[in-house]
């Protein structure tokens, strides 16, 4: 169950930005941070694999609304090697 | 708290932030730097990243004496916090199932486990073969304590020059460059020219895939609202062109064209900084017969080398569109925007790779774009320490310690001080460069090959050396040569190796290396290595060990003492030669306070060890302040912050190869390369690396997540090409050189989007070898040489019609 942290770059648009926060705030395997100047949304991910995390952080990339995405950390203390 | 809930509140304030430094920027976040803290078990501890040059620092989360997790390191400067997809998953990298952990020598057939003393005796007996033709082949990720002990070794100890890096591969132009420009190697300015600068220009070079980290600075800042103007000039789209305000496309080997363009119309427009010129420039241009240094040149015959370079005739050169080329010279005469280059292996990895590196220093000095923040020509490293060990310790064939030349005899002689041997131990002529030195070892003894062992480290030659029909295979079929490989797996070269040595890496040991922006970083060992694998430098010297042992000489100083004796606190020798022993002094510590004492005569001062353990990197040069603190320095040659330039100076140059401070600026012409497409072999061939693997994928490939996010190489192909020969996306083609032919998947639409006539393929799949194809043609300064333009032709494998132009 590794848990990876992320920062989201969000769109300039208010409309975008929204519709994306609401997208990611469906997702149960994200927790939301508190967003700085409300473009930039720390999140903390914990998925059920490696590879599960790292496909939800592509999926995050593609997202309308979310123009980058920072990986700032990540535990794999129990991931199989 | 439970563990999760532990871990997923650390794992937010990590992320919370990182994102205050990308929402205010360096400044505002600077003051709030706390690293992430341990609890739970995990020992946290700092290491820059194993892989690139950019230099980003981690933190290394170690559990019951394995790395569990990793982390940004938010004090970092270089990073901030953040990491690209390789980084997060560097601590994975020593944990692939097949590391080597025993030393193995080959029999027959077969690699059979042999004991470290077999070893170490058998590398030590090669050595006595014939000390003169036994070289040692480095690296750019040795750690900079390694590199020295390499260069003392050969160069002390052995009295040869025959040692050379990898890095020749990666930035020797980039050195040249800086020596014809400035007389010194290695950029003025650093990764703070990209928060500053309004216009950044990068010159074949894709740092959305290759230095991520650095290229996301620069995105957060238009992320908050800045204004940077990104101009891409390359030879094929890639992920960097889509975040370009202008992505220009060149024919191969143009830039050359391209650069004197914009000079010339920076001369005739009258843009170029007059007062800059006169001030702090001379001009150059190629000598007869050709020298690194040339031949010096007027300013009036500098602008009349440059007439032929209209807009007009370098668009017919290049392809770039002459109002493309104005709106460049348009933007250098500006003297109200600042400008950084950048640049890489396109314009390094080039048979004129010297002259289009002097080529773009010229541009900024001709228009003052130096010497301020944000305006700066800046080259960048792809390995971690290729600065900092290849180019700084200087572990190349023709170079000593500290910007030292073997070719000067105060030189030699300052070395052989500081190294205490006999005074004449230190050979005058250079060693052979990589490719002479690879190409020596494949002939036969008795056709002049003189080369009879090569010592490999942390380097994977038999993949990342050009054209390998040439310059490795016929070894592995001579009987008298014999090839031994110390590395982590079993890679292309470990596996036809005759004898493999198992290395311990990253935080397995302690460590020292240097970045691109002149930044000098060091860790501490956290975890064990897997069974018998040991450090590159105790490797060196126990051999060295073994060879005093033989009754070698070199291998003692003139006062008898073993050439690498360290004392411990009791004023005796540690028998360091013994790995039970090495850990019990910091060897790092030792050799790099001795390795120290030579960085002073090129102005690349280093602090004590010690200061380097409290600081996230430090820039050199780095110079003690009256209250006894150290200070690094941002911008060279810059007077309001390097201490070296004189009071009241605002630039100077003083290792100026004229001796009278100025920079030089630099007329090359253009050349057409040495092998272009024609009728036979029609398309250019350029190789290169994707954002997941690192080099050559021995490490890269062995993690899991990135061997499945990009798990085999691939030729990639223009859209209209592949329908001209019937191809798409997965289909096999046989794309075929003059010096060999390989079999791959075709890509089209992917990442990049190669101009038609044109191919590319990434070199990290050791199964799909590309560099049986490449030319191993070079720079005759550098000795580098050029993997991104060959002639290639490209078939359907199941059909036998060639495909024509």
């Amino acid at each position: 169950m590794p848990i990876s942290s992320l920062v989201l770059t969000l769109d300039a648009s208010p409309e975008r930005r929204a519709s994306a926060l609401r997208e990611v705030a469906r997702d149960p395997r994200i927790t939301l941070g508190t967003p700085l100047e409300e473009r930039w949304l720390p999140v903390v991910t914990d998925t059920g694999s490696l590879s599960e995390g790292e496909a939800l952080a592509e999926s995050l990339r593609d997202l309308p609304g979310v123009s980058f995405v920072d990986v700032v950390m990540v535990d794999f203390s129990e991931e199989e090697r | 708290m439970d563990r999760r809930d532990f871990l997923k509140g650390t794992a937010m304030t990590a992320a919370t932030l990182a994102a205050s430094r990308l929402a205010y920027g360096q400044d505002k976040a600077a003051g709030t730097p706390p690293a992430v803290t341990g609890g739970q078990g995990v020992q946290w501890n700092k290491a820059p990243c194993r892989f690139c040059g950019t230099g980003c620092h981690v933190q290394v989360g170690v559990q019951n004496g394995k790395v569990v997790a990793i982390a940004g390191d938010q004090q970092a400067p270089v990073n901030k916090g953040l990491l690209c997809v390789k980084g997060y998953h560097v601590g994975l990298a020593l944990y692939g199932s097949d590391r080597l952990t025993t030393p193995l020598l080959k029999k027959g057939d077969t690699h059979v486990p042999i004991s470290w003393e077999e070893a170490i005796d058998i590398v030590a007996r090669r050595v006595l073969k014939d000390p003169k033709g036994f070289g040692l082949y480095g690296s750019g990720q040795w750690t900079i304590p390694e590199g020295y002990a390499a260069s003392k070794f050969v160069k002390g100890g052995l009295g040869s020059n025959q040692l050379d890096a990898n890095a020749r591969l990666c930035m020797a132009s980039a050195v040249t460059g800086f020596l014809a420009t400035y007389g010194v190697d290695e950029p003025a300015g650093c990764y703070d020219d990209l928060d500053a600068c309004d216009v950044l220009i990068m010159w074949g070079n894709n740092p959305a895939e290759m230095h991520p980290v650095l290229f996301s600075r620069v995105i957060d800042r238009r992320s908050r609202g800045e204004k940077v103007t990104l101009i891409d000039i390359g030879t094929r789209k890639t992920r960097t062109s889509g975040f370009c305000d202008h992505s220009l496309r060149f024919k191969p080997n143009t830039d050359l064209a391209i650069a004197c363009g914009i000079a010339h119309l920076l001369v005739e427009n009258g843009t170029y900084d007059k007062a800059f010129v006169e001030a702090h420039c001379a001009f150059r241009a190629p000598s007869e017969p050709a020298a690194l240094e040339g031949k010096a040149i007027t300013f009036e015959e500098y602008r009349e080398l440059l007439k032929p370079y209209t807009p007009e005739k370098v668009e017919a050169i290049s392809g770039v569109p002459a109002k493309d080329l104005r709106m460049l010279a348009d933007l250098f005469g500006r003297r109200d925007v600042r400008i950084t280059s950048l640049w890489c292996m396109g314009m390094n990895q080039h048979t004129r790779g010297t002259a289009i590196n002097n080529l773009v220093h010229g541009l900024h000095l001709l228009s003052g774009h130096f010497g301020k923040p944000g305006d700066a020509p800046t080259s960048l490293t792809g390995q971690p320490s290729a600065c900092g060990t290849v180019r700084e310790v200087g572990t190349l064939a023709h170079a000593l310690p500290g910007g030292r030349v073997v070719a000067r005899p105060e030189h030699r002689a300052q070395m052989e001080e500081i190294w205490n041997v006999p005074k004449g131990r230190l050979h005058d002529k250079p060693g052979y460069h990589t490719l002479e030195m690879w190409k020596r070892f494949s002939t036969p003894t008795e056709q002049g090959g003189d080369i009879h062992t090569l010592w490999v480290q942390v380097t994977n030659p038999a993949q990342t050396l050009p054209n390998t029909h040439k310059l490795v295979d016929p070894s592995r079929k001579l009987a008298d040569k014999f090839l031994i490989v110390s590395d982590v797996y079993p890679s292309a070269t470990a596996r036809i190796a005759d004898l493999i040595l198992p290395s311990a890496m990253w935080v397995e040991k302690n460590g020292m290396v240097g970045n691109s922006e002149r930044r000098t970083q060091q860790w501490f060992k956290m975890v064990k290595p897997p069974g018998q694998a040991r450090d590159d430098a105790w490797q060196l010297i126990a051999v060295a060990h073994r060879l005093l042992e033989l009754g070698f000489e070199g291998m003692k100083d003139k006062d008898g003492r073993f050439l690498f004796e360290v004392k411990g606190k009791d004023g005796k020798p540690v028998p360091l030669w013994d790995f039970a022993h090495y850990y019990d002094v910091n060897v790092d510590e030792h050799l790099f306070e001795e390795y120290r004492k030579t960085t002073r005569i090129k102005h690349k001062d280093l602090a004590p060890y010690q200061e380097y353990v409290k600081a996230r990197g430090l820039r050199w040069p780095v110079v003690q302040q009256p209250d006894g603190s150290w200070r690094e320095t941002r911008f060279r040659f810059a007077g309001f912050d390097d201490p070296y330039v004189k009071k009241g100076r605002d630039i100077q140059f003083y290792h100026s190869t004229t001796h009278d401070d100025r920079a030089q600026i630099w007329f090359s012409p253009y050349e057409p390369p040495p092998e272009s497409p024609d009728t036979e072999f029609p398309f250019w061939l350029c190789t290169g690396r994707v954002i997941e693997h690192w080099h050559s994928g021995t490490m890269t490939m062995r993690i899991p997540q990135l061997q499945r996010a990009m798990p085999q190489a691939y030729v990639e192909m223009n859209r209209a090409d592949a329908r001209r020969l019937g191809v798409g996306n997965g289909d096999q083609v046989t794309v075929e050189t003059r010096r060999g032919k390989l079999d791959l998947p075709v890509w089209v639409g992917g990442r990049g989007e190669p101009p038609e006539g044109s191919l590319f393929v990434p070199f990290f799949d050791e199964r799909l070898l590309i560099n049986g194809l490449t030319l191993d043609e070079h720079d005759p300064f550098s000795k580098q040489p050029d993997y991104k333009k060959c002639a290639a032709r490209v078939r359907r494998r199941e059909l036998v019609a060639e495909k024509q132009g």
